[in-house]
């Protein structure tokens, strides 16, 4: 509710000033895959982004997705696959010229820790989510979302955001509702390489009955690319509840240059510690994943994962392969022009 | 009347006189105009489509010339750019997150990488040809810049409407490309205060 109010508050203040052009547009997003595990998956994702004046954009963005089987993270990534119709994120922001605050957004969005975009996690050929990031593995899940107000300081190359908000997650993993949420994140940037260290501050998505005091994530990233080559990561040091700690980090290489034409190359190595004063339940896991993703035509493509994890996890097999198709359409309008 | 009031009207009559006679002599001359026109494919009037006209003796561009293909709301905008050759081309961000520009098919090879939200890079079209600008990360992000070796070139709006300007009057060879098709060419003849019609099959 408290970011609905904000949304509605800030789309007053931004048609107060009319536009000369509007300009938008509808974005829907399909996909299926199946996995060796026996699951496959399809779904939707349908995007507007509309921007009523210069200063003033609204995304609006709701999902389906729906999976054969579970107790796997097939097709995780970034969007919920539970069979239901899911608003993801809808927020409107305004860019604020004045000097230091840069932009002010309020409604629902990703909780803005690290590596958050949606195009970061469902990066077509990744068919499965960091381990870091699925909130099946006491991790930070990659469907928390933040119903409240965020705004970014700075300049370009260094900035800071901060953002307050309620729980509004899509997936499994669905935060307790309690006190506020505070994430605080810091981005520089020194020619290609981009690092950021984010904090958040939440509730565990545990019951209350398992899970006692409040969840900590402490985070840094990187991202560095030159000539086609992509190599990212991230490191998150988390407390999920009281008398518990998850440990790990993802490093992706990602290559696309002239020779490989239509083919993205993709790898990822990985790893998970949840530590916890039950034996039994501790989890040390590593991945390894190689994908490719070829770009059809226009907006279809394919992907193929090949992934090999050790350790104990819920998946299936040790040894998975996975396949996807992504088929993307736009429709871009513009008014008054 | 004074003296020197009396100097002075006789200076802006002179001036006057002189003009008169200078705009007598230049009819007939060539005068650059607006060269303006639409263009329709198969009868129906087509957007984005790039008209530009042969002009092998026209003198170069004065200083540095830019235009900006911006990144926005998951789209390059404009999706159809032209530019003469030479052109730099700003690149800015004007996202909040983040893309990866490159352009690896013919004409213009370049691989942006990434960077922030906020910034810009520049890429200048060193030669004449069309360049195909996608983003890694997001499929459905797509551009053309068309660099042409000729300073009067445009684009068509979503009337199929297009304007260039300062064309000098006479005959010309142009150049239509559109997004899927063949570049094709013909004759057209500018004139001040007269329209050009392209018909594409």
């Amino acid at each position: 509710m408290t970011g609905r109010i904000a949304f509605v508050a800030l789309l007053a203040c931004a048609c107060a000033r009319p536009s000369s052009g509007q300009t938008g547009a509808i974005e829907v997003v399909q996909s299926a895959g199946v996995s060796n595990e026996l699951i496959a998956g399809a779904g939707v994702q349908l995007r507007g982004l509309f921007q009523p004046t210069e200063r003033f954009r609204v995304y609006l963005e709701a999902a389906w997705g729906d999976r054969s089987g579970t107790g796997s993270d097939v097709f995780g990534t970034a969007y919920p696959y539970g069979g239901r119709v899911d608003a993801v994120e809808n927020y409107g922001e305004l860019t604020v010229q004045t000097k230091g605050l840069r932009f002010l957004k309020a409604g629902r969005y990703r909780t803005p820790f690290g590596l958050a975009n949606a195009s970061d996690h469902a990066y077509v050929g990744f068919l499965r989510p960091p381990l870091i990031r699925y909130g099946g593995y006491f991790a930070l899940s990659s469907g928390y979302l933040e119903e409240g107000a965020d705004f970014v300081a700075g300049a370009p190359h260094l900035s800071a955001e901060f953002s307050l908000g309620r729980s509004a997650d899509v997936g499994t993993a669905r935060r307790r509702p309690g006190a506020l949420n505070k994430v605080g994140r810091i981005e520089g940037s020194l020619g290609p390489i981009i690092v950021g260290a984010s904090v958040l501050r939440t509730m565990p998505d545990q019951p209350a009955y398992f899970a006692f005091g409040r969840a900590t994530f402490r985070g840094v990233d990187a991202r560095w690319m030159q000539a086609g080559v992509q190599i990212r990561g991230e490191w998150i040091d988390a407390v999920p509840f009281e008398g518990t700690t998850t440990k790990g980090g993802y490093l992706d290489a990602i290559v696309h240059t002239r020779v490989m034409g239509p083919v993205t190359a993709l790898a990822r190595a990985e790893k998970l510690d949840y530590d916890t004063p039950v034996a039994a339940y501790r989890l040390f896991t590593h991945r390894y994943v190689a994908a490719t993703r070829i770009r059809i035509w226009k907006g279809l493509s394919t992907s193929l994962g090949v992934s090999h994890q050790g350790g104990r996890l819920t998946q299936h097999r040790p040894t998975t392969f996975d396949a996807g198709v992504s088929w993307a359409l736009r429709k871009d309008f513009a008014s008054g022009q | 009347m004074p003296a020197r009031l009396n100097s002075a009207v006789r200076y802006v009559v002179a001036c006057l006189a002189c003009a008169t006679v200078a705009s007598s002599l230049s009819v007939g001359a060539a005068t650059p105009g607006d060269l303006q026109g639409v263009v329709r494919v198969a009868g129906r009037t087509a957007k984005e489509v790039v008209v530009w006209l042969d002009a092998p003796a026209a003198p170069p561009s004065p200083g540095r010339v830019t235009a900006t293909l911006d990144q926005r709301n998951m789209q390059f905008v404009p999706r159809v750019l032209a530019v003469r050759v030479g052109t730099q081309v700003k690149m800015p961000n004007s996202d909040r997150l983040l893309h990866n520009v490159f352009s690896f098919h013919d004409g213009k090879v370049f691989d942006l990488g990434l960077y922030p939200v906020g910034t810009s890079r520049v890429v200048r079209f060193d030669k004449a040809g069309l360049s195909r600008i996608y983003c890694n990360i997001h499929p459905t992000m797509g551009a053309y810049v068309v660099s042409v070796d000729s300073p009067y070139f445009a684009v068509s709006d979503t009337q199929g409407r297009f304007a260039i300007p300062l064309v000098p009057d006479g005959t010309y060879t142009y150049h239509v490309w559109r997004s899927g098709a063949e570049p094709t060419s013909g004759t057209l003849i500018a004139a001040a205060g007269r329209a050009v019609e392209i018909e594409l099959p």
